[in-house]
């Protein structure tokens, strides 16, 4: 029988799971928003651990250069100001960003076709906020010998080193969330000196100063400032840059942020914040404590979120742990051969980037906080028909469910706006997608967000159940009910929408009626004007159940959620091609789209939709549907495709799938191609030798290794439903988080369970099974329990 | 002012104009001892034999040409080419022996032009031999090269091959020293043109009278002092085949023609000579421009895509012609002044590498009074002048030919000159694998440019790179074993051959068989390749190309990478190239994949016994 095993100690323990889980991280974080003012950081007294573990090292022998820097600059991020680092030894380059950094507006004058402009004036992009660059002329790449950089995950780190004349230099560089600057270290050992120049330059034509300001025609306000110290030698202030001369070592810091404020009320805007003011003071309140004081409180801030998740896939050789990280990778594509711990460390640095770039402020877009230029492809902007949903699969899967309300706080921010351009401009006439009912209620979005209440490109009327669905599924991990009343009207808006837009249709089956969705596209393939759309019956099944859920839950709006559910009941479900054998993308036998296309639009019902299940409680023939529609999409799209592949594959079982798809996205991108870039960062190739960063797929991937681990949904755990031989050997995991909020530390030898132990971060019960035994687990918040007999 | 063809042609038509017209000569009796020794030379390793006084090192100073044909603000101030005169080469010539002349720099080359004047109109004497022109070289030609040489340098100067055909003078100029010669008779009576501009009428040697020409125009350089001529436009090559472009004759024509002058002047052949005539460039002459002109006819001297990049590629077919007495040519070496040069100092660093282990000549073509400090530091690196200069084989490259390369020779000391480049737009580490080079174990490594020791490395020597950037070492290996090689002949029956792949005779391969027809899917696969464990293995892939290919490699299930195969020259040559392959314990595929392009004629494939 199961041992239960309250922890020595219950009250702590469970005081520790809980503030870890909401105190301490989601206070700080709910409270203050990243630019502003606050209150001194706690400095840990102690210098952090050496870490041993190389695993979670990743590093290379070449640095990156200004004209490379997306593929090969390593990024760094508080969770709002971020950076590429390029670690060139002659010349430090740091390209700066902030996440609120927008042009663009509220965009709400349609075009002709009755859709959104969508262009870097109107509808917006995200934008670099600066370039530093530290000149040591006499450090040129080709006079080093020995050069080496790291990432060093663990610690949210950049390093670089290297011999110069005999003496050993070396730098770090890290954004801090407490100290809300960026630094960078210089030192050495041997007795040599530096001297060189820093210079900070905006990128929107300001000439290059120590600090600047300026607004962009938007009225959104920015700044940025730079200082340095140093030892042994002179650092001299000027007013375009600083000089240093003869130092033994020295420290640079920058800082920066705009006005934005996540408030539809102020439109965006914080009118008392001065940005360059406000950048200066940080840089100096941070230059007035030792880099190695900065360093462990950041250190400590961020070991905080990431040593909550541990993952061992399995060990790997001598001969790949003494390769370079992009050596690594090549060599796990030409030798077939798995690398367990790079496949880990993948994960690992998803979930840095996540750390590094999602919390206080505004949520990621499609390349996150890194840039490499004001003109990143589709604005870096916020995609509702996978992309921003599925950098948010993995921050609950992998114990980073902090990082996951910026999506909440930005939806919730945007919802008067979406609501009042849904209202004016959703029924537009010009408008393909408008409701034929002529009514419009509630809101919904275009494909493309900005941080402005503003939609780009075509309307998206299923985005709105895409977005509340994530938004309850981050519900579901956590059972945090403050969180479910702050989403409550957009789910509730949401289904407004719906109940004004869904026609009654003669079900095909000719069994009487059924609803269906108003014209729409499903994304991105096939006809503009398809009624009843998978895509769209799906999200909104799940949306109107999640509505339900939360008005029971809330105990609200209980009529209103009933007739949802009466809607829901009636709402057409897609069927099994006769002709293709495949699920039904549209309400037609036929294959009205492209065979391989990227998107699985028709398959959100079985990830990230969980309607779709291989256990018997789904009519086995949709199963086999689904499962042909994903085979026929094949396993050579690209990243984020890849990844959302992978986790259907995993949803069907199909370790051996799942796997490949996650393999495929690890290849090593040669000339802009598919795969994986030298700084690891996900490349989609757009036209042959043209790449472009998508930071998706660097989430999706790690996701989908989540869910080859765990399957859960609240009231049932399935462990271990699509490990591959390649991590079967033994390995394990801890800190992994379950729908229904439970936490699962699991090892497994030859695929089985060894030692089980389940967590509840908020749930009470739930059924833990592995293959064919399952077990009942009742738990209390904060308790712990440990199975035996499930496996071996 | 500038006549129209100035500005719309492209750069290499811009040489065009460059060309020329001919002159008067004679010959005198003088033994030729000289030509004699160059046609003994044979086809191993080098060319020359016994009396190569000329060339016996590349040769090392500085030319013209790149000044001239550069819109670098101020340098032509006259028009098109018009930095040619007597003011600027002295002034050249005098930096020259300032700064360079004692690290070997003796050559001061005039190139195209100094017969022509500011509008490029030519002028010839009565025996249809070019002239100087009046403004640009107001006292002629040999109160230059006495100049030059008052100052221990040497005086090269410049014809295009053929009979320019502003010197034709409706065939009525008589030929100096050649009774009853005309231009008339030593030319074709149809007027064929001949060059790689068709600036010239092409030369009939059955005529004796066209000897004479030739012997008139080498005896009036011998007369002025001159102790280097370049020809230019030689066919085949500079961009022309065919009979008509076909001026071996014309070649070895000036050779005789020098030889009877009785002084040792050097021939230097231009420009992109075929190879398939290699010998006979190596019989006439003492140096061979391998490619197009280095030059970008633009603001600056040159740019790295246009064209200096282009040697890498272009380079490795050329490496076993070269040796005592003719070099191959990469031209001018534009590094001195960055700004002028219009290269980053990666570049600059990697331009002077490779020319220094292909063992081109090195001249500069920079304006050396000018130099910033890097470019001389470069132009004076005695340690990367060794290699150059000294008794070692020129570098090959070991590698494929892809963005990161190897190039490597094995010094007759038991040392290795070892350059790593980087050739792609972005940095990246480079290594390399001591196996690849032929040793196993540990060498002490000597940074060249950096004069530094690194110390010992152990199998490989990995270093980060810049774009476009590039280290120089010299390795010694310390206890090493050579490496032991396992041989798989491609055309084994072992081997399994996919779409259009068939066995094809070739008598330069081992075995006398190759596979080929390796394209559009194509494929060859050697089945059992047996390694005692997993690792990264160096296989040497021996393979013919007459044009660069590319081919896909693999081993068992894992995924291919992709190799370019530098040309080898022809189709009847074998090289190598080293690729590393992942191999597992025992038995093993590697397969070369044309993929979706065309792949080199493979003839066989080494693996290491150690990986």
């Amino acid at each position: 029988m199961d041992t239960r095993t309250p922890e020595p100690g219950n009250e702590p323990s469970r005081r520790t799971l809980l503030s870890l889980a909401t105190t301490t991280l989601a206070g700080a974080l709910g409270a203050l928003p990243a630019f502003t003012a606050f209150a001194a950081p706690t400095r840990p007294a102690e210098e952090p651990a050496e870490r041993t573990d190389s695993r979670h090292v990743l590093w290379w022998q070449a640095p990156g250069d200004a004209h490379s820097m997306i593929e090969q600059g390593l990024p760094v991020g508080n969770g709002r100001l971020g950076a590429l680092t390029g670690n060139d030894p002659g010349r430090e380059l740091l390209l700066i960003t902030d996440a609120t950094l927008w042009t663009g507006g509220l965009n709400d004058t349609l075009d002709a076709d009755g859709q959104f402009p969508y262009g870097r004036d109107d509808f917006g992009s995200l934008t670099l906020l600066a370039r530093l660059t530290v000149d040591l002329p006499d450090h040129d790449l080709g006079a080093v010998s020995g050069y080496r950089r790291t990432l060093d995950l663990d610690r949210g780190v950049v390093t670089g080193s290297y011999v110069r004349d005999g003496v050993t230099y070396g730098r770090e560089a890290f954004a801090s969330r407490p100290d809300d600057v960026i630094v960078v270290h210089f030192t050495q050992s041997g007795g040599g000196r530096y001297t060189g120049t820093v210079t900070l330059e905006g990128t929107h034509g300001e000439d290059p100063a120590v600090s600047f300001g300026a607004a962009f025609p938007n009225g959104l306000r920015y700044g940025a400032a730079v200082t340095a110290h140093g030892s042994g030698g002179r650092v001299t202030v000027h007013r375009d840059r600083i000089d240093v001369a003869g130092c033994r070592e020295f420290t640079v810091i920058v800082g920066g942020g705009t006005n934005y404020a996540l408030d539809a009320e102020t439109g965006y805007r914080d009118p008392s914040l001065d940005p360059v003011t406000l950048a200066l003071t940080k840089v100096r309140d941070a230059a007035a404590h030792p880099a190695r004081v900065l360093r462990r409180t950041h250190i400590a801030d961020h070991q905080a979120l990431y040593r909550r998740f541990g993952l061992d896939l399995g060990a790997s050789t001598d001969r790949q742990r003494e390769l370079d990280t992009w050596e690594r990778l090549n060599l796990r594509h030409t030798s077939d051969t798995p690398d367990p711990e790079l496949e880990a460390a993948y994960l690992h640095f998803g979930r840095y980037l996540m750390i590094a770039g999602s919390l206080g402020s505004l949520p990621m877009g499609l390349q996150g906080l890194w840039l490499d230029g004001n003109d990143p492809d589709w604005m870096g902007d916020y995609h509702t028909d996978i992309n921003i949903q599925m950098n948010y699969w993995m921050a609950d899967r992998t114990g980073l469910s902090p990082c996951f309300d910026a999506l909440t706080d930005y939806c919730l921010a945007q919802l008067p706006a979406w609501t009042d351009l849904t209202r004016r401009l959703f029924g537009d006439p010009r408008n393909r997608y408008r409701n034929s009912s002529g009514k419009t209620a509630g809101w919904t979005v275009a494909i493309s967000t900005n941080p402005h209440g503003g939609n780009g490109w075509w309307w998206h009327p299923a985005g709105n159940a895409w977005l509340c669905n994530s938004l309850f599924e981050h519900y579901e991990y956590t059972l945090s009910r403050a969180h479910l009343e702050r989403i409550h009207p957009l789910l509730k808006g949401a289904c407004e929408f719906w109940e004004a837009r869904l026609l009654t249709a003669a079900a095909p089956d000719g069994s009487g009626q059924v609803l269906i969705a108003d014209s729409d596209w499903s994304p991105e393939h096939g006809p503009l004007d398809a009624k009843g759309i998978t895509y769209a019956q799906e999200l909104v099944w799940t949306l109107f159940g999640n509505y339900a859920r939360a008005a029971a839950e809330l105990g609200r709006d209980r009529e209103h959620a009933a007739r949802i559910t009466a809607l829901r009941e009636k709402l057409y479900l897609p069927e099994v091609s006769p002709k293709t054998g495949w699920l039904q993308e549209w309400m037609s036998p036929e294959n009205l789209g492209e065979t391989t296309h990227r998107h699985l639009s028709g398959l959100v019902g079985l990830f990230p939709g969980d309607r779709i299940r291989p256990d018997g409680s789904t009519p086995k023939e949709i199963v086999e549907g689904a499962t042909a529609l994903l085979a026929a999409r094949g396993t050579e799209s690209f990243g984020w495709a890849n990844a959302w592949r992978a986790l259907c594959w995993a949803r069907l079982k199909n370790a051996d799938m799942a796997y490949q798809l996650i393999v495929n996205n690890l290849r090593p991108s040669a000339g802009g191609g598919n795969g994986t870039a030298f700084n690891l960062f996900d490349i989609y190739q757009t036209e042959p030798g043209r790449g472009i960063f998508q930071i998706d797929a660097n989430f999706g991937t790690p996701a989908a290794v989540s869910e080859m681990l765990l399957y859960s949904r609240p009231g049932r755990l399935e462990l271990l439903p699509a490990l591959p031989a390649a991590w079967a050997d033994s390995g394990s995991v801890t800190g992994l988080p379950a729908r229904g909020a439970f936490t699962v530390d699991l090892a497994w030898k030859d695929g089985e369970p060894t030692s089980i132990r389940v967590s509840s971060t908020g749930g009470r019960e739930t059924t833990v099974a592995f293959r064919g035994t399952s077990r009942t687990v009742r738990l209390k918040p904060g308790e712990s329990v440990t199975l035996k007999g499930l496996g071996r | 002012m500038r006549s129209s063809s100035y500005t719309v042609l492209p750069a290499r038509g811009l040489r065009t104009a460059a060309a020329l017209a001919l002159a008067a000569g004679l010959a005198t009796a003088a033994p030729a001892a000289q030509a004699q020794a160059r046609a003994d030379t044979g086809t191993g390793t080098g060319a020359g034999t016994a009396s190569s006084a000329l060339a016996a090192k590349p040769y090392m100073g500085w030319s013209s040409w790149s000044m001239q044909s550069s819109k670098y603000p101020g340098l032509n101030p006259d028009g098109d080419y018009s930095y040619l005169t007597e003011a600027n080469v002295l002034k050249q010539a005098g930096a020259l022996a300032a700064k360079l002349k004692k690290y070997g720099y003796e050559y001061v080359n005039i190139d195209a032009g100094w017969w022509r004047d500011k509008d490029w109109k030519p002028g010839f004497d009565r025996y249809a031999r070019q002239k100087a022109d009046p403004v640009r070289f107001p006292r002629g030609m040999k109160p230059v090269a006495d100049d030059l040489h008052a100052k221990g340098l040497k005086a090269g100067i410049y014809l295009p091959v053929g009979l320019e055909k502003e010197a034709y003078n409706d065939g009525k100029s008589p030929i100096w020293n050649a009774e009853g010669c005309t231009t008339a008779d030593i030319v074709y009576d149809d007027l064929r043109t001949t060059n790689g501009w068709d600036s010239a009428y092409k030369i009939d040697f059955l005529d004796p009278c066209a000897q004479k020409y030739i012997d008139s125009q080498a005896q009036m350089f011998a007369d002025w002092g001159y102790d280097f001529l370049k020809l230019d436009g030689v066919g085949p090559g500079s961009f022309k085949s065919g009979d008509n472009y076909d001026n071996v004759a014309d070649v070895a024509a000036w050779q005789k023609a020098i030889a009877a002058t009785g002084r040792p002047i050097h021939l230097e052949l231009s420009w992109s000579l075929d190879i398939g005539h290699a010998a006979d460039w190596k019989k006439y002459s003492q140096g061979w421009r391998i490619d197009t002109d280095v030059e970008c006819y633009c603001n600056t001297l040159v740019s790295w895509e246009n064209s200096v990049d282009d040697r890498w590629a272009d380079t490795p077919a050329w490496t076993r012609h070269a040796g005592p007495g003719g070099w191959n040519d990469l031209d001018t070496l534009n590094v001195g002044n960055g700004e002028m040069d219009g290269l980053t100092k990666a570049e600059r660093q990697s331009y002077a590498t490779l020319w220094a282990i292909a063992k081109s000549p090195l001249y500069t073509g920079d304006d050396l009074t000018r130099l910033d400090s890097y470019g001389l530091s470069l132009l004076t690196n005695k340690e990367v002048i060794a290699v150059n200069q000294g008794d070692t084989p020129p570098a090959r490259l070991v590698t494929a030919s892809d963005p990161q390369q190897v190039w490597a020779a094995k010094n007759p000391d038991g040392t290795y000159t070892v350059a790593l480049f980087n050739l792609a737009d972005a940095p990246a580490a480079v290594t390399a694998d001591f196996s690849a080079l032929g040793f196993t174990g540990r060498a002490a490594v000597r940074d060249l440019w950096n004069h530094e020791n690194l110390g010992t490395y152990r199998d490989r020597i990995t270093q980060a790179l810049p774009a476009h950037g590039s280290r120089l070492f010299t390795l010694t290996p310390k206890g090493a074993a050579a490496v032991s090689l396992t041989g798989y002949e491609a055309e084994s029956r072992d081997n399994t051959l996919g779409g259009s792949a068939s066995i094809a005779d070739c008598s330069t391969c081992s075995d006398g068989k190759k596979v080929g027809n390796l394209y559009l899917g194509g494929k060859l696969t050697f089945n059992d390749v047996v390694v005692p464990e997993a690792g990264t293995y160096q296989v040497r892939i021996s393979y013919v190309s007459g044009d660069s290919r590319s081919a896909s490699v693999s081993a068992n299930a894992g995924g291919a990478a992709r190799h370019t195969f530098a040309s080898t020259g022809d189709w009847g040559t074998v090289s190598t190239a080293t690729v590393p392959v992942q191999l597992k314990a025992g038995a093993n595929t590697i397969t070369v994949d044309s993929g979706s392009d065309y792949a080199p004629d493979i003839d066989r494939i080494d693996v290491p016994k150690s990986s």
